[in-house]
């Protein structure tokens, strides 16, 4: 499976991006950033699946949650940056 | 015992707080130090706790609502957001050392908007007259935690932003028992403590930010995130929580805070304001106390201040303990308001209700304080 993940700037900002997600019924599960995409040393995200994703951008761009920055999880374990 | 000191601390709290803060302890890590199971329950929790203090008090975003150890905490990072060391700040005369100490630290000239006890509008008058000095921002409590005056914040929140003045409200004794609102004050902070009306465990506070002012970190230390920056984060909440949550706390401040939302604050003020009333109607019968209550019962909240001629206001909750009554007496950490009313030689005895006392308890104190002062009679 691949999917996406969602950095956010904190917890409780993920935390709200999860919640918004939720209430629009996408699954989102809060996770640590993986060392691999965190710039900055202890960071969250939130995981989505790829066939969710472009749902869930609209869903925050309307409750005006702004995402960090967003990493595909390909199957293979690595992971790749889009563009926002 | 009859417990009359909840404007220090509430006692009687919610059964489901006790349980909360206990289950905490078993299973609750650190919020965000960790992707298991308990530090993810802990994230939950803190997350539950941060939307229904942001529900309760119009607060835009969770991530606006900070813990802090108490209301004196709260009150001493909004301080250090707003002062620099010499400028002036206006308060009111009701003020709270949580207040007055972290400004004279500060250096602050202190302009104080003088009027006498319950006078709303002689308040008003003298904030929009200490506002023409440009102060650098206006600190005022809701809530007298001598008097239980009921300072008319919104109107005093409506000055300030018309002169574009940041405020900064103590909601000490209002949070819980009053509406406060941060939306519609549009204060730079609002500070309250979560064990008095909030009915949450000690050691638990809320700062609300309003999120346009840059907040000062008192603490600085691991926040769980951007460890590999040494400033602290430029964001909410992490920036002003460093190091390790009181999770038992939060825990048990999320289980008050969803009592008070349920009751809803309206109706706990107005159980409080009645016994208040029942208690002062009651004192106003004996000859040698005299009582601090407002004219007009919206102007006081569930605290009543009084002095019993011919008796130091310690020996009087001395006596009282003796009796099964827990009330508070001397200048309960704010010789500023007992100076504006005249009693910082004195000091008063205070009592203070929450929703969970009775008009029985009420009428047994007002007894014991009748059979203290008659047997202080017989003695002189």
């Amino acid at each position: 499976m691949v999917y996406y993940l969602i950095v956010c700037r904190s917890l409780t900002y993920a935390q709200r991006t999860a919640a918004a997600l939720e209430r629009a019924g996408i699954t989102a599960r809060i996770l640590r950033s993986p060392k691999l995409i965190d710039r900055e040393g202890c960071s969250h995200c939130v995981k989505v699946a790829e066939r969710n994703l472009t749902a869930a951008l609209v869903i925050l761009n309307r409750a005006g949650l702004n995402p960090k920055r967003i990493f595909l999880q390909a199957e293979d374990g690595g992971y790749r940056e889009v563009g926002l | 015992m009859i417990y009359l000191d909840s404007a220090a601390t509430t006692l009687q709290k919610p059964p489901a707080v006790a349980r909360a803060a206990a289950w905490a302890v078993d299973h609750l890590a650190s919020p965000g130090r960790g992707g298991h199971m308990p530090a993810r329950r802990a994230a939950e929790v803190a997350f539950a706790c941060r939307q229904a203090a942001a529900e309760l008090f119009g607060v835009e975003s969770p991530e606006q609502v900070v813990f802090t150890c108490n209301a004196t905490h709260a009150l001493n990072i909004a301080i250090r957001s707003l002062v620099m060391p010499g400028d002036r700040v206006l308060i009111s005369p009701w003020e709270h050392n949580a207040v007055t100490r972290p400004l004279h630290a500060l250096g602050a000239k202190l302009l104080v908007a003088k009027a006498p006890l319950f006078d709303r509008k002689g308040l008003l008058d003298a904030f929009e007259a200490g506002l023409e000095a440009g102060p650098a921002a206006v600190v005022c409590t809701h809530v007298s935690n001598v008097f239980g005056f009921i300072l008319p914040i919104g109107e005093i929140a409506g000055l300030c932003r018309r002169r574009g003045v940041p405020l900064i409200v103590d909601a000490s004794q209002s949070a819980g028992c009053l509406p406060v609102r941060q939306e519609e004050l549009g204060a730079a902070f609002i500070a309250m403590p979560g064990h008095k009306g909030l009915y949450g465990p000690q050691g638990t506070g809320l700062l609300l930010c309003g999120g346009r002012e840059e907040a000062f970190p008192l603490l600085q230390g691991g926040t769980g995130s951007a460890s590999a920056l040494q400033s602290m984060p430029d964001y909410l909440p992490d920036r002003l929580e460093a190091g390790t949550h009181n999770l038992p706390g939060i825990a048990g401040l999320l289980a008050g805070l969803r009592y008070v939302a349920g009751r809803t604050p309206e109706a706990i003020g107005k159980k409080e304001s009645v016994l208040i009333r029942r208690g002062a109607q009651g004192l106003a019968r004996l000859p040698q106390v005299r009582t601090f209550q407002a004219r007009d019962p919206a102007c006081q909240s569930g605290v009543l201040s009084f002095q019993v001629a011919g008796m130091d206001c310690e020996a009087v909750g001395e006596a009282l303990s003796r009796r099964g009554i827990a009330v508070r007496a001397g200048l309960h950490c704010a010789p500023l308001a007992h100076e504006s009313a005249g009693t910082l030689e004195e000091g008063t005895v205070r009592m203070s209700v929450s929703d969970f006392n009775t008009p029985a308890e009420v009428d047994r104190f007002v007894w014991e304080l009748s059979r203290l002062t008659a047997a202080s009679r017989r003695s002189h």
